[in-house]
């Protein structure tokens, strides 16, 4: 015989922590356990209430005049029997039930793009993302090295950052352990690798672009943006191991935290900044490249340029002198 | 017996010796006591005083120069009353211990010099030495240091710096603070210097008395403060003598030096020092080789700021053993190096603000990176630091850098566009 109905108890999560079928009416609540639902809470009392139909095609809980009464979710207030046929939830004692009829409607079918084995968990991928991390930090400890080196010193300079990185990936697989029941380790020490070189490779970019276009300062957006995207984006991919969150929700979590962390990092470097500092502030760098490549001003243009810093300093000096006594 | 001989001839020795070096060492017969006594009751002491706890903020010398009683002293030693006329005075205390309030009548902040009224006439003052002083000769400076009482301190006359745009005398004696704007007489009692600036082991500098002398001239009919106070007339001082010592430097042809490939500026004017050195150490992959020019007219303003300093420097960077990336890396950091917190607070100057820009010269690109702050107090002048790197090559650099302090935007526009032009190279 097909069901009439299911009573869900919610926790406090908002899940489904049971569901119990019902297959004729009345049916009653409370703590007895003559009764078809029976509540472990100490503010239910032994029969509290009853569903039942109403006659007039509608589905009611009832309260059996108990000791704390039916309560809706909106406003909180106590009623003495309830439409619940809608699957309005309700509380009794201090647990949430609803009541869901079989023809309740369901959302769509989530379209799966993620399940299954991620590539990101093969060992392939794993080795790989592995590798060239290690190449690229290597690469960056021998090109950065002025001085007489030994290929052990320019080896072992990227390992403390390859132990943080295992630490960090330690810590998601953990998470992941307890949230999904998998360690997940491998996709972890894949996404925070990927975000490690990207790092790398947008201060790469801005290192450049500043030297060419010394006029953006690129480093201190690649910095601030950069930073932030890469965060993002590699907590998007821990979160996709760490969690059963829905894409969306994820995407929104990574944002929100890496907003906060880059709008943090904004406001202690503005908070600094707004004190007085006697230190020049430029980025002097320069790369290897022919000069024929590099574009330049001549030096009638630099000098007439000038004109702007001076006006700067002028609008300074005179806020300078207005603060004083 | 013939060691007997020894000995005796030994201890003769010994004593002849003894006798001979003590002879030396006796001072010269009794002239300090006497110049002491009969000219120390025409320096006074000099106190600025914070009138709000009333108490003593600075201790300097002075001395009484003319009939009417009035007194040369160092700018510095009044520097703090320049810059805040409203929270001090100054307290001018003579040998009888009698105090009187001073007004200041006259600065010279180029040669560091200041003049003051207290009190009415003077029953006595000091003159000044008309003749030229030659070098050896005995001289005799009078000072309070660190407020120890009334000292008097003998040392030698050694001409006057030859480096320097401004002249100075070389005093040879111990000079120590708060003698600064004391005299330094000569035998006779005549001034030959005022006492300004000591480096130390009896490295000691005075302002030629002639200054002293035209600042009184220039102030005689001064009665009260210029237009705009002291110190908008300590800003069209430095001014003046930033128009003055900065004109046609580093113009062409502006003496040059070979570093490496490059040709770079080097002493520009006779006042001008300069010096060189090479880092070329056999753990180190690469050499440096450094020239450094600097003038040495230092300009007391105040405490915390000082003006009048050109200095320029390059570092010559070269490597047969770094590929380019790790010479690029070395590059840079040698660039970026020395940006570091300069001397100057909030009252007096802005913080800086910085233009960079990859420039073409005629030899070939490099990056130019122009730093200037203006003073607060002093409108019209800037310090500002050009520093240049060269670009384009594989394995050898330089950078350069010049400084220019208490200067006009004017004067650091023109001097930045000479100095980019006199660096050159071969390519």
């Amino acid at each position: 015989m097909a069901p009439l109905g299911y009573l869900e108890i919610i926790d406090a999560k908002g899940h489904v922590a049971e569901r119990v079928r019902i297959d004729e009416f009345p049916i009653t609540i409370g703590r007895a356990y003559g009764n078809h639902v029976v509540v472990d809470d100490p503010y239910v009392c032994p029969r509290h209430a009853a569903i039942e139909p109403d006659g007039q095609g509608r589905v009611i809980a009832r309260d059996l005049d108990s000791v704390n009464g039916i309560h809706i979710r909106a406003g909180g207030k106590q009623v003495a029997d309830l439409e619940v046929g809608s699957g309005a939830e309700f509380r009794i004692g201090r647990t949430w039930m609803r009541y869901r009829s079989v023809e309740h409607p369901l959302p769509p079918t989530l379209v799966d793009r993620e399940g299954g084995e991620s590539r990101l968990a093969s060992a392939y991928a794993l080795a790989g993302a592995g590798v060239l991390l290690i190449a690229v930090l290597c690469l960056d400890s021998y090109l950065s090295a002025v001085e007489r080196v030994t290929a052990a010193k320019i080896v072992s300079e990227p390992l403390t950052t390859v132990v943080m990185l295992l630490i960090w990936c330690g810590a998601w697989a953990l998470a992941s352990r307890i949230v999904v029941g998998r360690f997940h380790f491998s996709p972890h020490a894949v996404i925070a690798s990927g975000a490690l070189i990207a790092v790398f490779m947008t201060n790469t970019a801005a290192e450049w672009t500043e030297f060419l276009f010394p006029i953006i300062p690129a480093l201190r957006i690649a910095g601030i943006l950069g930073t932030g995207v890469v965060l993002a984006a590699m907590l998007y991919g821990h979160l996709r191991f760490a969690s059963m969150m829905r894409r969306s929700s994820r995407l929104w979590s990574a944002l929100a935290v890496s907003v906060a962390v880059v709008g943090a990092s904004w406001i202690w470097d503005y908070a600094g900044r707004s004190k007085f500092s006697n230190v020049m502030e430029f980025t002097g760098i320069v790369k290897p490249l022919d000069a024929a490549l590099l574009p330049a001003v001549d030096i009638e243009r630099f000098v007439d340029n000038s004109q702007k810093l001076k006006t700067d300093l002028d609008a300074l000096a005179q806020k300078a002198k207005a603060s004083q006594p | 017996m013939k060691n007997f001989f020894f000995v005796a001839a030994g201890i003769l020795f010994w004593v002849i010796a003894t006798a001979v070096v003590s002879a030396q060492l006796q001072p010269v017969p009794a002239t300090a006591p006497e110049i002491f006594k009969q000219f120390a009751a025409n320096v006074v002491k000099i106190e600025v005083v914070e009138t709000g706890s009333a108490a003593k903020a600075s201790v300097g010398t002075g001395f009484r120069a003319d009939a009417r009683g009035r007194i040369v002293t160092n700018y510095h030693v009044v520097s703090k009353l320049i810059h805040s006329p409203e929270r001090y005075r100054i307290d001018v205390t003579d040998e009888s211990g009698q105090t009187a309030p001073a007004t200041v009548l006259g600065v010279d902040v180029v040669y560091d010099l200041a003049v003051l009224s207290a009190g009415g006439p003077a029953k006595s003052f000091l003159s000044f030495e008309p003749k030229p002083v030659e070098q050896g000769t005995r001289l005799y400076s009078l000072g309070h240091p660190r407020d120890l009482g009334l000292t008097i301190v003998e040392g030698t006359y050694n001409g006057l710096l030859k480096h320097t745009l401004y002249p100075k005398v070389h005093f040879t004696g111990s000079l120590n603070p708060g003698m600064s704007g004391g005299p330094t007489l000569t035998h006779g009692g005549k001034v030959v210097g005022v006492n300004v600036a000591t480096e130390g082991e009896q490295i000691s500098f005075l302002v030629p008395a002639e200054r002293a002398l035209a600042l009184l001239e220039r102030t005689a009919k001064q009665e009260s403060a210029p237009a705009g106070g002291f110190l908008a007339e300590v800003g069209r001082q430095i001014h003046a003598n930033q128009a003055r010592y900065l004109d046609g430097m580093f113009a062409k042809p502006a003496p040059s030096v070979i570093l490496g490939p490059y040709s770079l500026p080097t002493k520009p004017t006779d006042f001008f020092r300069c010096w060189a050195d090479a880092v070329r150490r056999k753990e180190l992959p690469y050499v440096v080789v450094t020239h450094d020019c600097s003038t040495d007219d230092n300009i007391f303003v105040s405490s915390e700021q000082s003006s009048g300093i050109v200095r320029f420097y390059h570092q010559l960077l070269s490597t047969a053993e770094l590929n380019p990336a790790q010479f690029f890396t070395l590059y840079s950091s040698q660039v970026q190096a020395g940006n570091a917190a300069m001397f100057g607070n909030e009252e007096e100057v802005t913080p800086f603000r910085c233009q960079t820009r990859n420039v073409q010269s005629v030899s070939g690109k490099f990056k130019a990176v122009l730093c200037a702050r203006q003073y607060v107090k002093l409108p019209g002048l800037y310090d500002a630091v050009l520093r240049g790197a060269t670009l384009g090559a594989r394995n050898v650099g330089v950078v350069t850098t010049l400084s220019l302090s208490g200067a006009s935007f004017e004067n650091v526009q023109l001097l930045s566009r000479r100095y980019m032009e006199a660096i050159q190279w071969r390519r």
